[in-house]
């Protein structure tokens, strides 16, 4: 292995450990806020560092250091299996960290006619990873769940179990007709396929492609993530806090952030598999490196005005009423932060101007394009957990039976009829 | 089965009704549509800053923290009949009576102390008093303290709580 290799899978590593962990304080900021503003409220908005309130999220890192600081309480009925019921929160949360690992950030970047996955586990049976890790996630629930000596405990770790069993199938039968569709389980080729066009014209984005498979997929991953409307594992209004019930301080913040986790990973599971990916549609890596001049003027015109549209909505509404006495340092922090904006896209700017001008070197367009991609993934990956999170405060939750008959007789029938469909016009196509 | 029964049509469950998805997309638009509006404008939230923005909408009847009553000539209302602390149903209103010196009529309290952590703000010693010494309109909403202390309220600290719907002075007592 090179430096560059090496170098390589390092900042890729650290950049999947970032985007997994660093994005769960601002999930979780997101969830309140956006909960506050789907229902006409404000959200939390007032904690901040020497009056830097970032909107508020600086509240997920008081929240994270008054979790670490609680009282670390241990269930005394609880006399066997103490390991594994401290384990329990940990399998949940590694798991859906190990399955994020397998996604494609970029494309791959080749250096001195090396191909680097920009990937933490460069691996090229990603599909097949991220099926077999994120289903080891409910492991950790079940073993919660029975080890807390609980009935409401037992209850979610029942429900979790009959869920995982009936979501699971059809999650892996609609990725059944993606890989037949893309004829790969590698991720980052799955990506490739779709940055093509569909009947001349459309992007052949997965959701384009097999919309029914797509529909079956996000449905599923709902409901692998346990989230709203298929919250079933745990209900205040039945059984309590479900499977954590017996949890306190850090190992339920140990679930809590996996249930984050494993949101962001869903996220990032259906762009990649149908949404495009890291890529903008019709525009795939190779258009972008023959037509660098263009795509860099473009990018140097859109980055000043999505700027600028930033900084006029943060001056409209980083500020209090004028009924408000005190405005408690809001006007500062808009002002630094219009500078440090300013100052970053100057910053921009100056690199991109230099890298079409006065650089020869191919290396460099790549790594910009790389760097370009990866904004395209984050901005993608947030606008899809932001999805996740409307459709919580939209939609009610299923009854219990209700879950079970849409996965097994709605969603199982479907994705099998799909599969079929599916191969019948890819062999007649290849025909 | 009596003549009196109605059936009832159940709302029908059309094709769209059961596939699901148009009624999520259907409540998406709401969802969405709220989240824009507040999103693109804040302030425009029909929301309190609390702290920094105090309630206006506190009416007359609202029954906020107990005062004590004047007369006209700024000596107490209170004649110590004990009709309030009697109503009490908490328990909470402890008085002592003493002998009144200035002619105007025979007792008034020594102490008066209300516990307002067992007050649970029903309003029936205002009812009771014969004489509109003891009203709930200072329009007080937060009472606030270090220790448990700090909530009885004496009869000093009574006596200087304002009304705030200008009604300052005692009705029953000239």
């Amino acid at each position: 292995m090179s430096t560059s290799a090496i170098v390589i899978a390092i900042i890729s590593f650290a950049l999947g450990a970032l985007l997994a962990l660093l994005t769960i304080p601002v999930l979780v900021w997101l969830e309140r806020r956006i909960a506050g503003l789907v229902q006409d409220r404000l959200g939390p908005n007032r904690t901040n560092i020497g009056g830097f309130r970032l909107g508020g999220v600086v509240q997920s890192f008081a929240d994270v250091v008054k979790l670490l600081l609680k009282e670390e309480y241990y269930p005394s009925h609880i006399k066997s299996g103490k390991g594994l019921f401290m384990l329990a929160p940990i399998i949940t949360f590694a798991a859906a960290l190990l399955a994020f690992m397998a996604i494609p950030f970029a494309d791959t970047l080749l250096i001195n006619g090396e191909s680097l996955r920009i990937q933490p586990l460069p691996i090229d049976f990603g599909v097949f990873w991220y099926l077999a890790i994120s289903a080891i996630g409910v492991l950790g629930v079940i073993f919660g769940g029975w080890l807390s000596h609980n009935k409401y405990a037992l209850l979610g770790a029942a429900r979790a179990g009959s869920m995982v069993i009936s979501y699971e199938l059809a999650l892996g039968l609609s990725i059944v007709s993606f890989i037949v569709t893309y004829d790969t389980i590698d991720f980052n080729a799955m990506v490739h396929y779709q940055s093509q066009t569909f009947f001349g014209f459309l992007p052949a984005w997965g959701i384009v492609i097999q919309p029914l498979a797509s529909i079956i997929l996000i449905i599923a991953l709902f409901a692998e993530t346990n989230r709203n409307p298929f919250t079933v594992a745990e209900g205040e209004s039945e059984i309590v806090a479900g499977f954590m019930t017996e949890y306190t301080a850090m190992k339920f913040a140990m679930y809590f952030m996996g249930e984050y986790v494993a949101m962001n990973t869903a996220s990032a599971v259906i762009i990649t598999t149908i949404f495009g990916g890291y890529q903008l549609p019709w525009v795939s890596t190779q258009i972008l490196h023959d037509n660098f001049l263009i795509f860099s003027i473009l990018l140097m015109i859109f980055i000043p005005i999505i700027v600028g549209v930033l900084i006029k909505w943060m001056r409209k509404n980083n500020r209090v009423r004028p009924s408000v006495s005190t405005d408690s340092g809001r006007n500062f922090e808009t002002k630094v932060l219009t500078i440090v904006m300013i100052g970053m896209t100057l910053l921009v700017e100056a690199i991109l101007i230099y890298l079409n001008f006065f650089n020869e070197s191919l290396l460099a367009d790549s790594i910009a394009i790389t760097l370009f991609q990866i904004m395209t993934f984050v901005v993608k990956l947030m606008m899809f957990n932001i999805f996740f999170i409307i459709i919580r405060w939209t939609v009610p939750r299923f009854r219990y039976d209700q879950v079970q008959k849409i996965g097994w007789q709605y969603l199982l029938p479907l994705a099998l009829v799909n599969i079929f469909i599916t191969a019948i016009i890819v062999v007649g196509v290849s025909l | 089965m009596s003549h009196n029964i109605k059936t009832v049509a159940r709302p029908s469950k059309s094709f769209r009704d059961k596939l699901y998805l148009p009624a999520i997309g259907d409540g998406l638009k709401v969802t969405f549509k709220h989240f824009f509006t507040n999103l693109n404008d804040s302030n425009a939230i029909d929301t309190l800053e609390y702290p920094e923005e105090e309630p206006l909408d506190i009416t007359e009847r609202y029954r906020g923290l107990h005062r004590l009553t004047h007369r006209a000539d700024d000596s107490v209302a209170c004649v110590a009949c004990f009709m309030c602390a009697t109503a009490c149903p908490s328990n909470c209103i402890f008085i002592e009576a003493t002998e009144r010196e200035d002619g105007k009529d025979e007792k008034m309290p020594k102490s008066f102390f209300i516990d307002t952590l067992e007050c649970v703000f029903c309003g029936y010693c205002v009812e009771a008093c014969p004489c509109d010494a003891i009203r709930m309109d200072t329009g007080i909403f937060s009472l606030t303290g270090n220790k448990r202390e700090d909530f009885v309220m004496s009869k000093e600290q009574l006596l200087s709580h304002k009304g705030a719907f200008g009604e300052e002075v005692s009705c029953a007592r000239a």
